[in-house]
C-alpha cells in the first residue's frame, strides 16, 4: 500500500462534511477536512448574535446597493441580514450561471460549518413510502435502500444532534428519538382542535427541530432568542460548529483547512482509485495537493457536482465517477411557496413569552395509501405553519399621526397564520448542473451552469397548495383567508428557493443509471464516497438534512469496514 | 446550562487544530460584535442644514410625540432620518425628500410667515394630515404592503412616516421603553395573558 498523508479527506465542513469528519476521526482515521469558506470560530464569530435593532446598520433596513452588487442571490434568503452576512457567499466573487427566465437560486455559505449554520433545522425522517416512491410510480430509478436500512442510522444521528418533537406513530412521518417537544401557541391549539373536527385528514404536530429543549451532550437548552441563523454561542441548535467538528477535534485526528478551494480530484488509472485532491488557497492562490486512502465529497449538491465534473481524466473524460452520465443530472429542489395565509380573531388576549425557533408541521396528507385518489399529481407535500402577531412593522403604512397613532402602533394587532408548503420534486434528466468551460471563476475553475425547470407534476402540486391551504384556513376558523390561487404558479416558485437542492449523483443499483451504490460509494471508483444531498434518488417532501446526516454516518461505517477488510 | 462543557468545546475548536489552520480571516469590521457596537445613530453626519434639521425633528415628533413614554426626538429619530437620507437613499428618493422639504418651507412661509417647526402643534398636525390626504393614492398605503422593499417613488410624507416609525421602534428608547425588550427569554410559553395596555415585543427575529 502507498503511503498517504491522510487516511481520509472530506471535502466540505457543512452538515454532512462535519458528520463525515466526526465518524471517520472517531473510528481512528486521520482526516483532513477541506472547506472553501473562511475560518469561523464557534461563538466568537457569531458577531450578530443578540444584537438589537438599534445596533444594526440602518437599524435593520437592508443596504440595497450592497446587496444588489454583491449579494444578489444570497440576499433573497429569509435568513440573510446584516447580522450574519459574513457567513454567506459573495455572489459577485463566486458567480454561477442560470437562465434569467428560469433562474435557479443557489444559496451558499462561505465559512467553516457551511449551511449547517444557516439551515432551518427542521428534522424529519423519510417514510417507507418515500423510499418506495420511485419504484411504485416509475418516476426516476428505484432507491437501492429502504427505510429499514436507514432507520438505525436516523436513531444514531438523532441521539447525537438532539431533535425535539412529539412522537405520533404516523406511518407517513416516522417518529425520531425525541427530546421533549416545544410548546404550542394558544392559537395553534385552537386551530389543531378545529382541524381534528372539520378536516381530520390534515394532522398537525409540533415541528421536529434540531434545537435543544433540554441540555444535551454538553450543549445548552435553547434560550429562545429567536434567529438561530445568526449563530448560537450556546450551541443550542445543531451545526457542524457546535457539534460534529468539536467531536472530531477532540479525537486528535482532525486537520481542518479553511480557504481551501478544491479544484479537482486526481484519479490513478493503474490503481483505479482517487489518489489525491488539488486545492487552491482562496486567499493566497497557492496550490497544494493532499493524498489519502478514501475521499468523502460533501461539498453540497452543486458544489460536489462541480468537483466531480471538473475532475476529468483519460479514464473519466466526462467527470469523475461519471460513466453513467448522471453526475450533475436529476437535480431536484422542493417546490415551495406560501400555501395559505389566514387572519384570526381567536386568542386575541393570548400572547407569548420567548421566540420559538420552530413551526408546527402538517405531514403529507395527499396521495396516502388507502385514500381516495382525487389528485392530478403523484407524491405529495407538507406544510410548515407559523402564527404571526401583527406588530408595528406590518402596520406602519397606515394613516394617522400623534399619540393615538403611536399607541396603536405599539400594540399587537390581529393574529395571522401562514403555511409554507414544501412539495416533492420528481427527478428529471434535463434538470442539471454542468460546467461552462468558457467561463472560469477567479480560481480558474469552470463555473457551474444550471438548467432547471419544474415539471407539470410540481406545478399541479403548487395549485393544490393553495386549494388545500384555503380548506385548511376555513376549517381552522380564519375570519379571512387570502386567495392565493394563481393562474401562473410557475412564476411563483423558483428552483433552489427551498434550499433543498439534491440528486446530482444519485444512488442506485444500476451503474449505468446511477453514480453511487447503496453505501454512497461511487460505482466507478471504490474509494470515493458522496454523501451530501447529491446522493438522493428522489426528494420526498420532508426537509432532507436529517437523511443526509444518517446516510453519511452509514456510509462512513461502511467505508471504514471496507478499509479494514482491505476492500478499498 | 452546561457552561463549562460549552467553553471546553469552544476552546478545543479554536486551539486544538491551530497548527493546521489559518488564523483569523474575518476582517476587523466583521469581527466587531454588533451587540457591543455603538448605536447606529451614534455617528458623525452633516447632511441637513440646521434649519432642515429643526423642521425634520418637528415633523418626526408630530408623527410620534413624547407622551408618558419617549417620543421621536427622545429616540434620536431625526438623526436616523438624516442618516438614511445621507447614506441609504438613492438619488430619486433624495430628490423627492428635498423637494418635499422645499415645498413645505415655501408653503409655511407663504401661508404663515414661519418655518414648520415654528408653528403651533395643531397647525403642524393639520399640514401633515393634508399632505397624507394628497398622497392617499400612493402604493405605499396599500393594505398588505408590509415587510416589503422601500417604495422609491413614495411621496415625501410617506418617506417621513416610514423612516420615523421604523427609526422609532427600532431605536433603543422605542424598543425598550415603548415596546417590550427581552433578548434572552430563556423559555417559551405560547399562552401568556395579553392585557389591554401591553405593547408588542420589540424583537424582529430576522
Amino acid at each position: 500500500m502507498q503511503t498517504t498523508q491522510f487516511d481520509a479527506i472530506v471535502i466540505g465542513s457543512g452538515i454532512t462534511g462535519g458528520w463525515a469528519a466526526k465518524e471517520l476521526t472517531e473510528k481512528g482515521l486521520k482526516v483532513l477536512v477541506l472547506e472553501r469558506g473562511k475560518e469561523l470560530h464557534h461563538g466568537i464569530d457569531y458577531t450578530g448574535e443578540h444584537a438589537p435593532d438599534w445596533k444594526l446598520p440602518y437599524q435593520g433596513k437592508r443596504p440595497r446597493d450592497l446587496y444588489e452588487k454583491d449579494y444578489f442571490v444570497q440576499s433573497k434568503s429569509y435568513a440573510f441580514s446584516e447580522a450574519n452576512r459574513h457567513m454567506f457567499n459573495n455572489d459577485r466573487e463566486n458567480p454561477y450561471i442560470s437562465n434569467p427566465d428560469k433562474p435557479f437560486r443557489w444559496v451558499r455559505a462561505d465559512v467553516v460549518g457551511g449551511r449547517s449554520l444557516l439551515w432551518g433545522r427542521q428534522s424529519y425522517r423519510w417514510s417507507e413510502q418515500d423510499f418506495e416512491a420511485n419504484r411504485v410510480d416509475g418516476h426516476g430509478i428505484p432507491w437501492p435502500i429502504g427505510y429499514k436500512d436507514v432507520a438505525p442510522w436516523y436513531s444514531y444521528v438523532e441521539k447525537f444532534i438532539g431533535v425535539s418533537g412529539q412522537a405520533e406513530g404516523w406511518p407517513e412521518l416516522p417518529d425520531s428519538e425525541f427530546l421533549p417537544p416545544m410548546g404550542y401557541h394558544a392559537l395553534e391549539k385552537t386551530i389543531k382542535e378545529r382541524l381534528a373536527k372539520k378536516a381530520p385528514d390534515i394532522k398537525m404536530t409540533m415541528g421536529r427541530t434540531a434545537v435543544l429543549t433540554q441540555d444535551h451532550n454538553g450543549r445548552a437548552a435553547c434560550h429562545y432568542c429567536g434567529p438561530c441563523h445568526r449563530g448560537c454561542s450556546t450551541g443550542s441548535y445543531f451545526s457542524s460548529q457546535s457539534s460534529t467538528l468539536p467531536a472530531a477535534t477532540a479525537t486528535g485526528n482532525l486537520t481542518l483547512k479553511a480557504n481551501a478551494v478544491v479544484d479537482k480530484l486526481v484519479y490513478d488509472p493503474d490503481l483505479k482509485r482517487v489518489v489525491s485532491v488539488e486545492v487552491i488557497d482562496s486567499q493566497t492562490r497557492e496550490r497544494s495537493s493532499y493524498s489519502a486512502r478514501i475521499f468523502f465529497v460533501c461539498a453540497s449538491t452543486l458544489g460536489s457536482s462541480q468537483v466531480l465534473l471538473n475532475s476529468t481524466s483519460a479514464s473519466f473524460p466526462n467527470g469523475l465517477a461519471n460513466s453513467s452520465g448522471a453526475v450533475g443530472r436529476y437535480l431536484m429542489d422542493h417546490v415551495s411557496t406560501i400555501g395559505g395565509l389566514g387572519i384570526f380573531l381567536d386568542n386575541m388576549d393570548s400572547y407569548y413569552h420567548g421566540n420559538r425557533p420552530n413551526n408546527i408541521y402538517i405531514p403529507r396528507f395527499r396521495n396516502l395509501p388507502g385514500q381516495e385518489d382525487d389528485t392530478d399529481f403523484v407524491r405529495g407535500y407538507g406544510y410548515q405553519g407559523v402564527p404571526i402577531r401583527a406588530d408595528w412593522s406590518m402596520n406602519l403604512n397606515s394613516k394617522g399621526f400623534g399619540a393615538d397613532y403611536k399607541n396603536t402602533m405599539r400594540k399587537p394587532g390581529y393574529w395571522m397564520f401562514a403555511l409554507a408548503a414544501f412539495g416533492e420534486c420528481l427527478p428529471q434528466k434535463s434538470n442539471r448542473a454542468f460546467l461552462d468551460r468558457n467561463k472560469l471563476d477567479r480560481f480558474g475553475i469552470p463555473q457551474v451552469s444550471i438548467e432547471f425547470e419544474w415539471s407539470d407534476n410540481e406545478l399541479a402540486i403548487v395549485r393544490d397548495f393553495s386549494k388545500q391551504g384555503d380548506r385548511f384556513m376555513k376549517a381552522a376558523g380564519a375570519v379571512y383567508s387570502l386567495d392565493l390561487a394563481s393562474d401562473d404558479p410557475e412564476a411563483e416558485v423558483i428552483g433552489g428557493g427551498a434550499v433543498h437542492e439534491m440528486g446530482t449523483a444519485r444512488m442506485g443499483d444500476d451503474p449505468t443509471q446511477s453514480v453511487l451504490n447503496a453505501h454512497n460509494q461511487a460505482h466507478d471508483v471504490p474509494n470515493l464516497f458522496v454523501s451530501d444531498g447529491s446522493c438522493m434518488t428522489s426528494s420526498s417532501c420532508v426537509n432532507p438534512s436529517l437523511t443526509y446526516m444518517a446516510l453519511t454516518a452509514r456510509a462512513c461505517d461502511y467505508a471504514v469496514n471496507q478499509l479494514a477488510a482491505g476492500q478499498i | 446550562m452546561n457552561r463549562r462543557h460549552f467553553l471546553e468545546c469552544a476552546a478545543l475548536l479554536i486551539g486544538g487544530v491551530s497548527a493546521s489552520r489559518m488564523g483569523w480571516t474575518l476582517t476587523e469590521e466583521q469581527r466587531v460584535h454588533l451587540a457591543n457596537a455603538p448605536d447606529y445613530i451614534d455617528q458623525a453626519l452633516d447632511y441637513f442644514t440646521p434649519e432642515q434639521r429643526s423642521v425634520v425633528a418637528a415633523i418626526a415628533e408630530t408623527i410620534i410625540p413624547r407622551t408618558d413614554t419617549p417620543g421621536a426626538i427622545d429616540a434620536g429619530v431625526p438623526r436616523f432620518i438624516e442618516l438614511m437620507l445621507a447614506d441609504w437613499c438613492n438619488d430619486q428618493e433624495r430628490d423627492i425628500f428635498e423637494q418635499g422639504l422645499l415645498q413645505l418651507d415655501q408653503h409655511t412661509g407663504a401661508e404663515y410667515g414661519k418655518r414648520f417647526d415654528e408653528l403651533d402643534q395643531q397647525t403642524q398636525l393639520e399640514i401633515l394630515e393634508s399632505l397624507e390626504e394628497e398622497a392617499s393614492n400612493s402604493a405605499w398605503y396599500q393594505t398588505g404592503n408590509i415587510r416589503r422593499d422601500f417604495i422609491s417613488d413614495a411621496p415625501f410624507i410617506c418617506q417621513l412616516k416610514e423612516f420615523t416609525v421604523w427609526g422609532f421602534f427600532t431605536s433603543e428608547e422605542g424598543g425598550t421603553q415603548v415596546l417590550r425588550y427581552d433578548p434572552r427569554p430563556m423559555y417559551f410559553d405560547g399562552d401568556i395573558p395579553l392585557k389591554p395596555d401591553d405593547s408588542s415585543w420589540s424583537f424582529r427575529a430576522i
